[in-house]
């Protein structure tokens, strides 16, 4: 794909705003109606998905170039997808996130870039992670001691991928730890890819870097293959996108599997027996990446025909990703399945989640800004009256854990896996 | 004053031009309590070009118009002179009913028509016009409507304005134009009608709405040469029921909760008084009346049309009876001795020529002005208080309650009967006006229609405001002819 | 051309660094791309309005005020939108900065007066949910909740669906606070008295008149920064109730709310209805004949497509010849959905027995297949809250309404066939619009509360990247204003705005603007605009939506 791809996308969006608001039939306030952190918090008509086409659209015609405040606009985006999921409540023939992202690769294959991507990107190729300042050698440290099995030395069936967040964040290691505990209460034998366990670099598609992506991603497919493993299980809900509907574009075919469909495959099956009382109130928070960005992904080639003379089509049928079926359910059985747990549900949930403000790289790009976005989320699961706000990502869970509420009151923030542990 | 004379002579015929100072003294003042001022001619006209004429040679002369098209007597001191040399241009006798459309629902009318005039020629189409409370038999239909009387079915107005639709009016710079959906078609009424046109939307054209400007005016921007308004059905059964009450408070919610729902066609609190004053034919039979009658009543008027008419008033009934019960008051079809039928027929219909308001003393004065129903209770208290430390008798107050344009604000009226016989009950009436009037303008009323000292009291609220308004009539009546020192503009 | 230095501090003075920009990419986004939106005077190939000098962002009446202040010390021309919805928001100027009012969103609901109290970037969506809380509802017009319903009330003409019941916009405007052009501070009505927001008239003549007529004034007459509406019972749940798997959506309300398709034998049937609904004016909640926008004969399969989340457009040649749905779309060739709401079990009776009363006077009857429970529940929703406005485009990306006739649907209603036949010959013959059946009228049972006048638009569907079908539909729509005018109807929907924008985006000048108007049957009105303007915004800086005539040009004896 290139911009140029997106020049029909361009000219048929008929700047309705949905792109700007959660879908109009699940609007229940004032206050959590909007959907987009970048429109949200810059206000410009830039920043909104639709405002990008324009952009877009005035970049490839020549009428503005990459100033450093387009540059700023173009990488503000948070690639949640909302917008998308907004717009497809009606439209059939907008794909408004690809365009965000093929909008900022364009930019990168320009050199238009923010400083701080430099070093990420940076990073990535020299340590193999996205997380500045984070080098290889210490990247398996979170699992010493617990003898996990090396899918690509031995044979194992299931390949555990924890991602950078888990594996450097110390705050986060013990939940890493804690799944490998329940999967062996459980019976459940996972290995690693060891040594070349290596960032997905999911996010450094989601931030336009195109070609470092699929530098490692290759890498990565590679390893994968290799192992012969049949499954991926990963409890970070960036790498599980990445995995089940990016790789696969490449040519990945294993299942692919997030920590949270794992488990209640388990508790279904009796396997896992969740008995301890936890007496709390918690509200969910779904992760952009496991929620709405988290369909399947479904081969397919085909071109645009039209029908009744202007209708437009596509031939075969082509798959459509607007969060139908993205992964809401499991987590929530999980957590409805542990006793004494009561779950509220926020006003923004499943496809139309609100940002956690991690996404596309921005918690690392744009601190205020990113803050910002937790904030809003924070406020929101505390307007349900919940003691926790429990997600099922470490990138959310990261933005969360430092986040207030418009009154400055935070919210203790957990895993799902921290939940489910404390039932065991 | 005989060049005037002779010129407008020239342009109604002398049978249509008085200067006999006995007629002009009638012109001079009216039963409020506004100050007299003696016109120099009255001038009476038969159509639009006359009018037309009369605006530009007023205009070239430098002579003040006071438009006048009810029949006497007046009484909120709009058609007295504020300035000398004014000539009254009196409309009463354009009494046309121009048409009536049927499947539309419009007819159009001349300033000099009044409801009794109108009703009889609806009826006969199976038609009929919302009607403010008994209007008196010479009031012009026009006028109402375009002083915001507040209406009987203040909870079909969708419109502010409504049923006012159309209009031609002769500007105070003598042009001449049709408003609404109608200025976009020829300035002929036939023609417009022969393309299907029936002057149905009231708004524009476009983005200016000129019957705005119009409205609640006193006359001071333009005339009026006819205005289409929007009918209703003839209702095929229509009941009036009562929720009577000790105290105002306690209807607020049930009114408020009927208006939620949308039921009703006419909706209105009287206290016992104000309904005594509207039934009794002569002073006894007022105060008889008021001794017997509950000392707060809410009117509730339902009808049945065509279609299902007795489904329709029967739910209706019950409903509105359990809001009632909801809030511990009960309706009921008739007052003890006094049936639905007898107060629904006073309420819509014309009175005599005198308003039915001065049956009860003689005379009256009215305070009124727009707010909301939460605040009238506020409002009614004040008014006894005040009344009880400027000696004017509490109990005389009649109190008049009516939802407004679907009841977003509601038209607060008290009614001060007096004795003009009387100096010490006229003065202390008087006294009583004023004093209430400033207080309730401080309380936060909403004086709309601003007669009088009003005008004052509200304008100065808003300096900006007045100064838009200053401009506004400097756009349609550059010349200050039209009705100069009303609104204080 | 970008503003001065100085002109642009002082403009960052008011609002803050963050609050404006020129940034060119940025000033693009703030450009209508005309050929997409129905702007009412197109559709042109690559049209597009002015690029603004400046974007800025106020936060408060007080910001507001001091930029048009500066905008006229600077002779600057300006132009407020917040849902930027169609050209009609967009600078007609290279000499002009444009307003973005997103920052304004201040919402209050006032339950027991029955008002809201809102600014610009209070859409209807959130109104309506804020409202809904406490029982009560507004009138979401025809443009959708996803607009400001400041601007639809103060600004456009804000009829749909629910005016029938609701009233249409203007009729519901209470209080309002106006920054005029010139800088002044109009408030109009109670609220400039400091008794409240509850009434929007007077004292005496109504100022608001010359900034909201029949249309409001597109952002002509200054920028208004604060209103009140009425709002309207809603007896049904706090919260929308809304399910299922998206895009089908859908709503499982109580018992006292029903949606039908009323389907009528002709189109002389069709009218009597309307004017028995006409005379009785508390049975409908909502009225709309909403999904024949997608043509008389796709709408039966594009009902089925929305209603099931798995369906797309490549379904619908299929779905268009199952037989079920075949019979059904010609069952409901003449129909409207309407919706209504019982205020208690008793009214909703009443309700149910007039509807039917209805049918049997004009031989209707109720759709089969727009019964079934899941497609009840979507046309619920869709219908009630207004959300799919974008369902407008989704067949090719572009849509032009046109026809619109009178609002008479005594003179509307027998010219239906020709005016369908017309379409779908020309869809036939140059493939430049959709071809869905002719007949693609949808629009309001009334524009006017209580009913009696009726808002008609066809729907033009064409290709915003197909150079063709743009030129196309600009035929077509020219051809259709010819057979308005030869019908005595007037001017074109599609064309209602031709005189108010160049076909280049720019502003007409006064002498094209006199030259057009001098025709009019009764000029004379916009010559009392003209002195308006001159009044209220003497340095003419808000562009051409607003119509004036020279005096001069008209000849008076």
């Amino acid at each position: 794909m290139s911009l140029q791809d997106f020049r029909a996308m361009m000219e048929r969006c008929s700047n309705c705003s949905y792109c700007k608001w959660i879908p109009f039939d699940k609007m229940k306030s004032q206050r959590f109606a909007e959907n987009c952190p970048s429109s949200s918090y810059y206000n410009f008509n830039t920043y909104s998905a639709r405002g990008r086409f324009q952009l877009a659209q005035t970049l490839m015609d020549g009428r503005c170039d990459y100033s450093d405040t387009v540059t700023e606009v173009i990488h503000s985006c948070m690639a949640c997808g909302l917008c998308d999921v907004s717009c497809k409540v009606c439209r059939y023939n907008l794909e408004p996130l690809e365009h965000n992202i093929e909008l900022k690769v364009s930019a990168v294959e320009k050199g238009k870039i923010l400083p701080e991507q430099k070093v990420i990107i940076d990073n990535l190729k020299k340590q193999m992670t996205m997380l500045p300042g984070k080098t290889k050698v210490k990247r398996l440290d979170w699992m010493k001691d617990l003898d996990l099995k090396d899918i690509l030395k031995d044979k194992c069936d299931i390949a555990f991928f924890p991602g950078c967040k888990y594996s450097y964040d110390e705050n986060l290691q013990n939940v890493c730890r804690s799944v490998i505990d329940i999967f062996k209460k459980a019976g459940v034998i996972v290995g690693t890819l060891g040594k070349s366990d290596n960032c997905c670099a999911g996010r450094a598609l989601q931030m336009g870097f195109r070609e470092e992506y699929t530098k490692a991603a290759t890498a990565n497919i590679k390893a994968l293959e290799k192992s012969g493993v049949k499954t991926l299980v990963t409890p970070c809900s960036d790498c599980y996108h990445t995995f089940k509907r990016q790789y696969a574009k490449l040519g990945l075919k294993i299942q692919v599997l997030h920590t949270v469909e794992y488990l209640n495959t388990l508790i279904k099956e009796g396997k896992l027996k969740l008995t301890k009382e936890v007496p709390l109130t918690v509200t969910y928070h779904d992760p952009c990446h496991l929620g709405r960005l988290g369909e399947e992904y479904i081969p397919w080639e085909g071109k645009e025909k039209k029908i009744l003379n202007q209708v437009h089509t596509w031939e075969p049928r082509r798959p459509r990703y607007n969060g139908a079926y993205g992964i809401y359910d499991a987590p929530r059985e999980i957590i409805q399945s542990i006793p004494g747990v009561k779950l509220v549900e926020m006003e923004r949930i499943r496809e139309y989640s609100w940002c956690c403000g991690a996404g596309g790289g921005c918690s690392e790009t744009y601190h205020e800004f990113a803050s910002w976005t937790a904030n809003e989320r924070v406020t929101e699961a505390n307007s349900t009256g919940a003691d926790a706000l429990v997600t099922a990502c470490p990138w959310c869970e990261s933005s969360f854990s430092n986040a207030v509420d418009e009154n400055g009151k935070k919210i203790k923030v957990m895993d799902i896996i921290e939940l489910v542990q404390q039932a065991i | 004053m005989g060049n005037k004379k002779n010129e407008l002579t020239k342009i109604v015929g002398s049978s249509n031009v008085f200067d006999d100072p006995a007629i002009l003294e009638n012109y001079s003042k009216d039963s409020s309590f506004c100050s007299p001022m003696i016109p120099r001619l009255l001038v009476k006209v038969n159509n639009v070009n006359e009018v037309q004429k009369i605006v530009k040679w007023a205009n070239k002369t430098n002579t003040p118009l006071i438009p006048v098209s009810s029949g006497p007597p007046h009484y909120k001191g709009d058609t007295v002179a504020s300035v000398p040399e004014a000539v009254i241009i009196d409309l009463s006798g354009m009494k046309k009913i121009i048409s009536i459309n049927c499947q539309h629902r419009i007819c159009i009318v001349e300033p000099g028509v009044t409801y009794g005039e109108l009703q009889k020629a609806l009826a006969k189409e199976g038609l009929t016009l919302s009607t403010s409370m008994a209007p008196r038999a010479t009031k012009s239909v026009i006028t109402s409507i375009l002083e915001a009387e507040p209406r009987l079915n203040g909870l079909s107005q969708w419109e502010f304005f409504d049923p006012l639709r159309c209009m031609e009016v002769v500007w105070g710079d003598g042009n001449r134009m049709f408003t609404g959906e109608a200025a976009q078609g020829p300035l002929d009424l036939e023609k417009q009608w022969a393309s299907q046109k029936w002057q149905v939307a009231g708004n524009g054209p476009f983005s200016t709405d000129f019957f705005r400007m119009l409205t609640m005016s006193q006359g001071t921007m333009g005339i009026v040469a006819w205005a289409s308004l929007k009918c209703e059905i003839l209702p095929t059964i229509h009941k009036m029921f009562f929720v009577p009450a000790q105290r105002p408070e306690q209807l607020n919610d049930f009114v408020r909760r009927v208006v939620r729902l949308r039921f009703s066609d006419e909706l209105m609190v009287v206290n016992g008084f104000y309904l005594a004053s509207l039934l009794g034919e002569n002073a006894k039979e007022v105060k008889q009346l008021k001794a017997e009658l509950p000392a707060w009543v809410a009117l509730v008027g339902i009808l049945g049309r065509k279609l299902l008419p007795e489904e329709r008033l029967e739910s209706q009934q019950l409903d509105i009876a359990d809001i009632a019960q909801q809030f511990g008051l009960r309706m009921t079809p008739s007052l003890p001795g006094i049936s639905g039928e007898k107060v629904l027929n006073k309420l819509i219909n014309p009175s005599d020529e005198k308003c039915w308001k001065e049956t009860a003393k003689g005379a009256f004065e009215d305070i009124f002005f727009l707010t909301t129903l939460d605040k009238t209770t506020m409002f009614i208290h004040m008014a006894h208080m005040m009344a009880e430390k400027a000696g004017y008798p509490a109990s005389d107050i009649g109190v008049y309650i009516q939802p407004k344009h679907r009841g977003s604000c509601y038209h607060l009226e008290f009614n001060l009967p007096y004795n003009p016989d009387c100096t010490k009950s006229t003065q202390t009436a008087k006294d009583f006006f004023k004093k209430a009037s400033k207080e309730f303008s401080d309380m936060g009323a909403y004086f709309s229609r601003p007669y009088g000292i009003w005008s004052r009291l509200q304008l100065n609220k808003d300096a900006q405001s007045t100064m838009i308004l200053k401009d506004l009539k400097g756009i349609f009546d550059p010349n200050n002819i039209m009705n100069p020192g009303k609104l204080a503009v | 051309m970008a503003l001065d230095k100085e002109k642009y501090q002082a403009f960052e003075d008011i609002v803050g660094k963050r609050n404006i920009s020129q940034d060119p990419g940025v000033l693009e986004t703030y450009r209508c791309i005309a050929q997409q939106s129905s702007a009412h005077y197109g559709p042109y190939v690559d049209h597009m309005t002015p690029l603004p000098q400046a974007v800025i962002l106020p936060g408060s009446t007080e910001e507001v005020q001091n930029i048009i202040k500066l905008c006229n010390k600077y002779k600057i021309q300006f132009k407020a939108s917040t849902t930027f919805w169609s050209a009609m928001g967009f600078i007609g100027s290279d000499y002009a900065v444009q307003i973005d009012m997103r920052r304004m969103k201040y919402l209050e609901i006032d339950e027991k007066n029955q008002m809201a109290i809102i600014e610009p970037h209070a859409i209807g969506a959130v109104v309506q949910a804020e409202a809904m809380k406490v029982g009560l509802n507004l009138n979401v017009p025809g443009v959708g909740c996803s607009s400001s319903v400041l601007a639809s009330t103060s600004g456009w003409v804000g009829f749909g669906p629910s005016s029938y019941f609701m009233g249409c916009a203007g009729e519901n405007l209470l209080g309002a606070e106006w920054v005029l052009p010139d800088g002044r501070i109009m408030r109009t009505g109670s609220l400039g008295a400091g008794a409240g927001w509850f009434c929007g008239e007077g004292p005496g003549p109504s100022a608001r008149g010359i900034a909201r007529g029949f249309a409001g004034s597109a952002g002509t007459m200054g920028i208004c920064c604060r209103l009140a509406i009425r709002l309207h019972p809603w007896p049904g749940p706090a919260n929308f109730p809304t399910e299922g798997t998206i895009p089908a959506y859908r709503a499982v309300l109580p018992d006292n709310f029903k949606t039908y398709t009323l389907c009528f034998p002709s189109w002389d049937a069709y009218a009597q209805a309307f004017n028995l609904f006409f005379e009785n004016q508390d049975i409908l909640y909502l009225g709309h004949r909403q999904f024949n926008m997608f043509g008389r004969d796709a709408k039966g399969a594009m009902v089925n497509i929305l209603t099931d989340p798995d369906k797309q457009f490549c379904d619908l040649p299929e779905l268009m010849k199952d037989p079920y749905i075949k019979k059904q779309t010609e069952l409901m060739k003449i129909d409207i959905q309407v919706v209504i709401a019982g205020m208690t079990k008793r009214n909703m009776e009443y309700k149910e027995k007039a509807i039917d009363k209805i049918l049997e006077l004009t031989g209707g009857w109720k759709n089969e297949m727009m019964l079934k429970p899941e497609i009840v529940n979507w046309v619920l929703m869709y219908l009630l809250r207004l959300g799919h406005k974008n369902l407008n485009y989704t067949f090719c990306g572009a849509y032009e309404g046109n026809y619109g006739m009178s609002p008479n649907h005594f003179v509307t209603a027998p010219l239906m066939e020709e005016a369908s036949e017309i379409k779908d010959k020309w869809a036939k013959k140059y493939t430049s619009i959709a071809d869905t059946g002719g007949d693609s009228d949808m629009g309001s049972i009334s524009i006017i509360g209580g009913g009696g006048a009726t808002g008609w638009e066809f729907f033009v569907n064409f290709d915003a990247y197909d150079k063709d079908s743009i030129k196309g539909t600009k035929e077509f729509i020219d051809s259709t204003q010819e057979w308005m005018f030869k019908k005595g109807l007037g001017v074109d929907m599609g064309r209602w705005n031709a005189d108010l924008r160049k076909s280049d985006g720019k502003n007409y000048s006064q002498e094209e603007h006199d030259a057009m108007y001098i025709k009019m049957p009764q000029p004379m009105f916009l010559t009392y605009n003209w002195k308006i303007r001159n009044v209220f915004n003497p340095n003419n800086l808000t562009g051409s939506y607003y119509r004036t005539l020279t005096p001069e040009k008209l000849k008076t004896d």
